[in-house]
């Protein structure tokens, strides 16, 4: 067993430096592209910080004080109850300052200092308001309303930021899957070709090796092993890069203290999981790619 | 030991390269497979360890008919024949030790088993003080016998031989023969496809003889014509 494996790594090596130039060539075409996957999620988390506020066409959000007391939430409460026409009542959720601070720690990911300064105590909770009537104006009227009252700090609309946010969002959703599904694609063919070219510069020992009754396995593993090495280090090196972009564009986005911009920013565990995506990613790529040709070139 | 039964096969579209061809090979038997270029000897050797499968008829090897088992069980049964060809077949940046190690590498024997075998071999061939030579560094007899001990180093049963002396002068052709001679009086099947006459004269086994794809005379003791 341990012959059968170190057999497999020495060829695998063996082969890497015979095929340099394609080899790189392979690696880098899958690093490029899994780059571009995990900035699609990566964007896309960030966006949906941004948004998380607004889930669920919340279109108005009453914020109140955090040294309120229950009568006045309940008269707010009932305010909002008390305009089922414009509000559609049965959707009204109230964020409690527990929830409200959960939720703060996506908004504000890119803005440590600010998160620093919120406490579960201190934190306003929140009214998230669904409306019926698709007249902005008359919400806005309804939200200025609010504003007056005694437990009210403040009160928000979804149409200032969320329109432009989401229709940006959603263009680079599709430019960045596009482009990052057709590159994968074109790293599954460079793996295929740099597998089938290593194939066809040892196809003498792969003769030798059928004739004296070595298994199909045998003979392909090695050269599986090399697709999938290819895909890892493609995975290694887009991880590295993803690190290194995510780095730079939080501390970017750190000096704009005090703006949405603060939302769109990702959090260490999120970005762990999508390097253990990428990797992932890459190791099938490069399986598939080198499968497919060590199963399709083994005749000889 | 090999068995043929109305054994067809055809390339394409063309006439058949072997037709309905029946013939037994006992254990420990030498036969010569002899006729012209393109009569069918190099596809009934390939027909035996189904590098070939024909259209019609059945090949048995050690009591298996190798048409029927499947794929997988291929590399198993071809670990029983070893394969020596015009060409030797060897690999050009492997030295002679790591050529016939390679055989037993790539089905898995351990170290200590190479290390114990290809000497071995190398000895009963006449190369052990040419471990290590690269194949560029020896003579067309010299890396045949290479090709025999690679082919023989896991002791099969059955040794299938291409035309194996038809790159060598006749003095080196005869000492290959030999070496096949003494190769087959342990107990090993040796099938031999040749158009070698001076050989196959001096040897006086069996011959069976092709022409066009058809048996055309099979003879204990036979000569080329």
């Amino acid at each position: 067993m341990i012959a059968r494996i170190s057999y497999a790594f020495r060829e695998t090596w063996a082969s890497f430096k015979r095929n340099v130039t394609l080899t790189m060539a392979a690696v880098i075409t899958s690093a490029v592209s899994l780059l571009l996957v995990g900035s699609t999620f990566l964007i896309q988390r960030a966006f949906d910080n941004l948004l998380t506020r607004w889930k669920g066409d919340v279109e108005l959000i009453v914020y109140v004080r955090s040294d309120a007391d229950v009568n006045q939430i309940q008269v707010i409460e009932d305010a909002l109850n008390s305009q089922p026409a414009v509000i559609d009542v049965s959707k009204l959720r109230y964020l409690d300052q527990a929830e409200s601070y959960a939720e703060a720690q996506k908004l504000f990911a890119g803005d440590p200092g600010t998160l620093r300064l919120l406490t579960p105590e201190n934190i306003p909770s929140q009214f998230k308001v669904v409306p019926i009537s698709q007249d902005s104006n008359l919400i806005r009227e309804l939200g200025e309303q609010f504003r007056s009252l005694a437990g009210v700090r403040e009160v928000a609309y979804a149409q200032d930021v969320f329109d432009v946010v989401a229709r940006v969002s959603q263009f680079i959703r599709i430019a960045t899957t596009a482009m990052s599904i057709v590159l994968l694609v074109v790293a599954v063919g460079l793996i295929w070709n740099t597998i089938r070219t290593a194939m066809f510069a040892r196809r003498r020992e792969i003769e030798v090796m059928k004739l004296v009754g070595a298994t199909n396995w045998f003979i392909r593993i090695p050269f599986m092993l090399e697709g999938l090495m290819q895909g890892l280090i493609g995975g290694v090196l887009s991880c590295l890069g993803l690190w290194g972009l995510n780095t730079a564009w939080s501390n970017a986005v750190a000096d704009f203290n005090d703006t949405e911009l603060a939302a769109l920013v990702v959090t260490d565990g999120y970005m762990r999981f999508v390097m253990f995506i990428l990797l992932g990613i890459g190791a099938i790529a490069g399986a598939v790619g080198s499968g497919i040709a060590a199963t399709r070139f083994l005749d000889v | 030991m090999i068995r043929l039964e109305n054994v067809t096969k055809t390339y394409g579209t063309e006439i058949p390269a072997v037709r309905d061809a029946s013939f037994e090979v006992a254990k420990g038997e030498f036969v010569f497979m002899v006729g012209p270029s393109g009569s069918g000897k190099s596809t009934l050797l390939r027909l035996m360890n189904r590098q070939e499968q024909p259209e019609r008829g059945a090949v048995w090897v050690a009591g298996k008919d190798i048409n029927e088992m499947s794929d997988s069980k291929v590399p198993y049964l071809r670990r029983n024949i070893g394969n020596i060809f015009q060409d030797y077949k060897l690999l050009l940046n492997k030295t002679v030790f790591e050529n016939v190690a390679f055989a037993l590498e790539v089905i898995g024997r351990p170290k200590h088993v190479i290390r114990q075998q290809v000497p071995a071999v190398l000895d009963l061939v006449g190369l052990s003080d040419k471990e290590d030579r690269f194949p560029h560094q020896l003579s067309g007899g010299e890396q045949q016998r290479v090709s025999i001990a690679r082919a023989f180093v896991n002791r099969p049963l059955i040794l299938l031989a291409d035309e194996p002396t038809g790159n060598l002068d006749p003095a080196t052709g005869e000492g290959i023969m030999r070496l096949l001679d003494r190769i087959n009086t342990t107990g090993t099947t040796v099938v031999m496809a040749t158009h070698d006459q001076r050989i196959v004269n001096m040897m006086r086994r069996r011959v069976v003889q092709l022409d066009r794809g058809v048996i055309v005379r099979d003879q204990e003791r036979g000569v080329y014509d």
